[in-house]
């Protein structure tokens, strides 16, 4: 077992004046402020390779293109999704269910980024991803303010194809954790917490004369070193530390990656975090579609439903918005193995809390589930709907590279319906 | 070799011209600090102590441009710049496929670098590139742009124009001078190529093809892209902006700087070719400016430019009279690389002192610039201050070996879509590095500041813990701390090994103090050795 700090070694510490006395006890002591005012959040339920709208959120009864899926009811009336949601069903009183969903492009990559970023790739900026756009227009009202943790974390992602924080910069990246169940990486310190402190010491020591000569390098390289020591040392790691979760909250998550993610996921934002992903694989069901749907349904509508759940005994669901969705939908047609192919044409995302209505449904596509003839909703249309519900003003600039002013959200109109 | 010294008149005429602007130029750089710098920036590593032993003691007063010449002569300066500009190329990629080209470019260019390559053949080869992926590196940019006809035309001119056209894709450039008619006009030279798709997982099931018969899309097989819904005519059209659904108007090529245009109908690789050599014509000024303005923001830390690559006859430019003398100068030699780095690098405003990045007194290049080191230096630097051989860390087809002890991240998967073939260039550890120490080469210095992970992993990392275990005595530390009795010597030598400089005094004395201080002598080192990894001066080169 590694060294591992906690509260009461760090207050020991403090009052034996050791880290004090090597200028690094403001960096422990910060956390007497580790509480970001509990504000705003969002959740990302990212289903990577494009869930399948018909066996999920949005059933096809009475259509040959509806496949052997069965449709139950909902505790909302006249709501009816895939039966592989039980869960879900529970709790569609909390759900917006958006039917209506259209984009144009049916290319994992490129439409992985364009339902994380809301624009298409081009090589001339990099877009910055949802969850950095949201923890920056967070901090920046917070007047600057983040928690100790990192402002954005991604859970179960596959490295940074998914785009990051692109122009806003490094410290907006999503921290990448391969697993909700394994520490985040290299956070816990090789030596004892004292010695490490007094490494950090030595360090700034013998920076001194690197110092004089190069200032601002310098003070960067200090102002990274503090932000990373002030979260490995924060008492807020221990969110990371899913065994303090009482035993029937872990029970109503249920088992599996992507129910320790949620449960990861609640932990985070309660410590502070302003956007979580959490990521579910396997959704590109080109083949068997059916079984396999049933499959990866029945280890994301439990947690799903439970994260709901969780967040709404707590009085964080108004606050926080729980975005389920993934890069497209797929065809209406089965083909020959079973499977159904990409579809962008009109696919579905669900919604819930951070102030939308539950218990709806927004637009419709006609009965072979093949056009949108209801409300569609575009991936500016989502994206603005976001910044309504985390209240950030869609139309703010940053600058590429190129001083080209790009806005957060390229046009498009919030679904007010939802709110 | 009579080019390389009328390069050198030139330059040294110039730096002088720069100082005479700047208000107090840096004094000339110590040779510990050049022989760093020279290192870093041409073999993309730092000099051994027996090197930097070897540079003090010589007398020679020429010995700072015999040492230019020794590194552009050493393999390494070949992989280093391979590296970089498969960073460049590559960061911009639109699709997340290509990064299965990181082994094929890198290779590619390593192998043209080496063989002296000059800089428009490498242009004229990425530009009228075709053929498999696995095998022609040179289709990286297609590739990276998965044969977009408008993202390929914006990055060509990109990399090797500094112009960045695509900004009037959609409107006429706001600041710039070009229509948007130019910007499609100028993508009317790529509209034939092709990526074909065959079965299988790696690069090898591409194939970049020139597309010059009817009909292919009219098939209704592919989905035509959302940028350019024609895409699959033979000719680029531009899209009607009022009504993108209906058909846009066919641009005949034509090349915004020049003038220069072929008809319709001519086929892909005549028109890849005229491009090719309308861009690398000795007269297009703007091709070599685009060169010696990013190298030079690469060398002296800030370019001519405020951006890397956006440059053009509407920006505002700083010394042009010596950026315009290195250009000719570039021209003058046939776009010899090695030629414009030994230009560069034995002048004045190469060797100055660093002063910091946003200082005042830096201003018209009185002082080189620190930069903050790539993800391949760093991870050079990392083996060599501990003392683990690279080739030991990779077993045979490129597996990490068991044991290898990588970091948790390092392990990280390549994205999805990757097959085993493929998959295995992201697994070795320097691919694996370079998704926490990466960035992408053409942004603003400025923007690229050190990340939490970055700092984490220096820091805490579990094998690099390891690796500086003074009570082991196979590690670097565990064997001087056996060997070397002397406490002084052995900070000297960790300083060599991780900063590549001899310590000052006060230095030895914190040192010396700290281990003192500590429990064992081996723990008081390993301090030591942990703060110079983890300092500022370690990750930039200054």
């Amino acid at each position: 077992m590694r060294p591992r700090l906690c509260r009461r070694d760090l207050l020991r510490l403090l009052s034996a004046g050791a880290a004090g006395a090597l200028g690094w006890g403001d960096v422990a002591a910060a956390h007497a402020a580790h509480l970001r005012k509990r504000g705003k959040a969002c959740i990302l339920l990212w289903m990577n390779g494009g869930p399948s709208q018909f066996e999920t959120f949005s059933p096809l009864e009475g259509h040959a293109n509806g496949g052997e899926t069965k449709a139950i009811a909902t505790n909302v009336a006249g709501i009816r999704i895939a039966e592989h949601w039980p869960e879900m069903a529970k709790v569609a009183d909390r759900l917006a269910i958006v039917r209506s969903m259209t984009s144009k492009e049916g290319s994992h990559p490129r439409a992985t980024y364009l339902m994380h970023t809301g624009y298409l790739p081009n090589p001339s900026a990099r877009h910055p991803t949802l969850g950095s756009i949201v923890a920056s227009q967070l901090a920046a009202r917070d007047g600057g303010e983040t928690a100790d943790l990192p402002p954005v974390v991604r859970i179960g992602g596959r490295g940074r194809g998914d785009s990051g924080a692109g122009l806003l910069g490094m410290q907006w990246d999503p921290f990448e954790l391969r697993a909700a169940t394994q520490n985040p990486a290299n956070t816990r310190p090789q030596v004892e917490p004292k010695r490490h402190l007094e490494r950090l010491a030595l360090m700034e020591r013998l920076e001194g004369g690197f110092a004089a000569r190069l200032p601002e390098e310098a003070a960067d390289h200090k102002s990274l070193y503090r932000r990373a020591t002030r979260m490995i040392l924060s008492p807020d790691m221990q969110a990371f530390d899913l065994d303090a979760e009482p035993a029937e909250v872990r029970e109503e998550y249920g088992a599996g990656d992507f129910a320790a993610g949620c449960l990861l996921a609640r932990r985070l934002v309660e410590h502070g975090v302003s956007f979580v992903e959490v990521v579910a694989n396997g959704w590109d069901t080109h083949d068997d579609n059916f079984s396999r749907v049933a499959k990866l349904a029945g280890q994301v509508d439990r947690p799903c439903a439970a994260l709901l759940r969780d967040l709404d005994r707590r009085g964080m669901l108004a606050d926080t918005l729980v975005i389920w969705m993934g890069e497209f939908g797929r065809s209406p047609r089965v083909n020959p193995r079973a499977g159904r192919d990409h579809f962008p044409r009109s696919f579905n995302a669900v919604l819930a809390g951070g102030g939308v209505q539950g218990g709806r449904v927004i637009g419709r596509t006609d009965a072979a589930g093949v056009e949108v003839v209801d409300r569609p909703v575009t991936v500016p249309d989502l994206f603005a709907t976001f910044c309504r519900s985390m209240t950030i003003d869609p139309t703010v600039e940053n600058m590429a590279p190129t001083g080209r002013p790009i806005r957060l959200v390229d046009g498009g109109e919030a679904v007010e319906a939802l709110f | 070799m009579e080019t390389p010294r009328r390069l050198l008149c030139v330059c040294l005429i110039a730096a002088g011209m720069a100082a005479a602007a700047a208000a107090a130029p840096a004094e000339r750089c110590d040779d510990a600090t050049f022989l760093r710098r020279a290192s870093l920036d041409l073999i993309g590593r730092q000099p051994t102590p027996a090197e930097i032993d070897a540079f003090a003691a010589d007398q020679d007063p020429a010995k700072r441009s015999a040492t230019v010449d020794r590194l552009l002569a050493d393999p390494a300066w070949a992989t280093t710049w391979a590296r970089y500009f498969r960073d460049v190329i590559l960061y911009r990629r639109t699709d997340d496929r290509a990064a299965l080209m990181s082994r094929p470019l890198e290779e590619y260019l390593t192998e043209r670098l080496a063989a002296d390559a000059r800089w428009d053949e490498i242009a004229r080869g990425f530009i009228t590139a075709a053929g498999s992926p696995a095998e022609h590196g040179e289709t990286a940019i297609i590739m990276a742009q998965m044969g977009e006809t408008s993202d390929i035309a914006a990055e060509v001119s990109r990399i090797f124009l500094g112009i960045q056209i695509q900004c009037a894709q959609c409107h006429n450039h706001f600041t710039d001078r070009w229509k948007r008619t130019e910007f499609h006009e100028f993508a009317a030279f790529f509209p034939r190529i092709a990526i074909r798709r065959a079965d299988g997982l790696g690069p090898e099931r591409f194939e970049v093809v020139s597309h010059d018969f009817e009909p292919r899309a009219r098939k209704g097989r592919r989905k035509p892209p959302v940028d350019n819904p024609r895409r699959g005519d033979l000719e680029h059209e531009m899209p009607d902006l009022e009504d993108p659904s209906r058909p846009g108007s066919v641009m005949q090529p034509r090349f915004f700087l020049t003038g220069q245009s072929l008809p319709l109908g001519t086929s892909d690789l005549e028109r890849r070719g005229a491009i090719a050599d309308w861009i690398t014509a000795d007269d297009n000024t703007w091709f070599s400016r685009a060169l010696v303005n990013r190298l030079w923001a690469e060398l002296v830390g800030a370019g001519f430019y405020r951006g890397i690559d956006d440059i053009g006859p509407d920006r505002e430019v700083e010394s042009p009279a010596i950026l315009d003398d290195l250009a000719m100068a570039f021209v003058a030699s046939g776009h010899d690389l090695r030629a414009l780095f030994r230009t560069i690098m034995t002048g004045d405003a190469y060797q100055r002192a660093a002063r910091s990045r946003s200082s005042p007194d830096r201003a018209g290049f009185a002082a080189n610039c620190p930069q903050r080191l790539r993800s391949d230096q760093i991870f050079t630097q990392v083996l060599a201050a501990v003392g683990v051989d690279e080739s030991r860390l990779v077993g045979p087809g490129g597996q990490p070996r068991r044991g290898a002890g990588l970091p948790p991240e390092m392990r990280d998967n390549p994205p999805e879509e990757m097959p085993a073939g493929g998959r295995r260039q992201f697994n070795v550890p320097r691919a694996m590095f370079s998704q926490v120490f990466g960035y992408d080469p053409s942004l603003p210095r400025e923007e690229i500041v050190g990340s939490i992970p970055q700092a984490l992993l220096l820091m805490n990392s579990q094998p690099l813990a390891r690796a500086i275990d003074g009570d082991r005595r196979f590690t670097a530390l565990g064997r001087l701390l056996a060997e070397e009795r002397d406490d002084r010597e052995v900070v000297a030598q960790l300083y060599l090994r991780s900063l590549a400089r001899r310590p000052t005094p006060d230095e030895v004395a914190t040192c010396l103090d700290h281990v003192r201080t500590s429990p064992s002598r081996a723990d008081g080192f390993e301090d030591v050795f942990w703060a110079l990894i983890n300092s500022a001066e370690f990750v930039n080169r200054n």
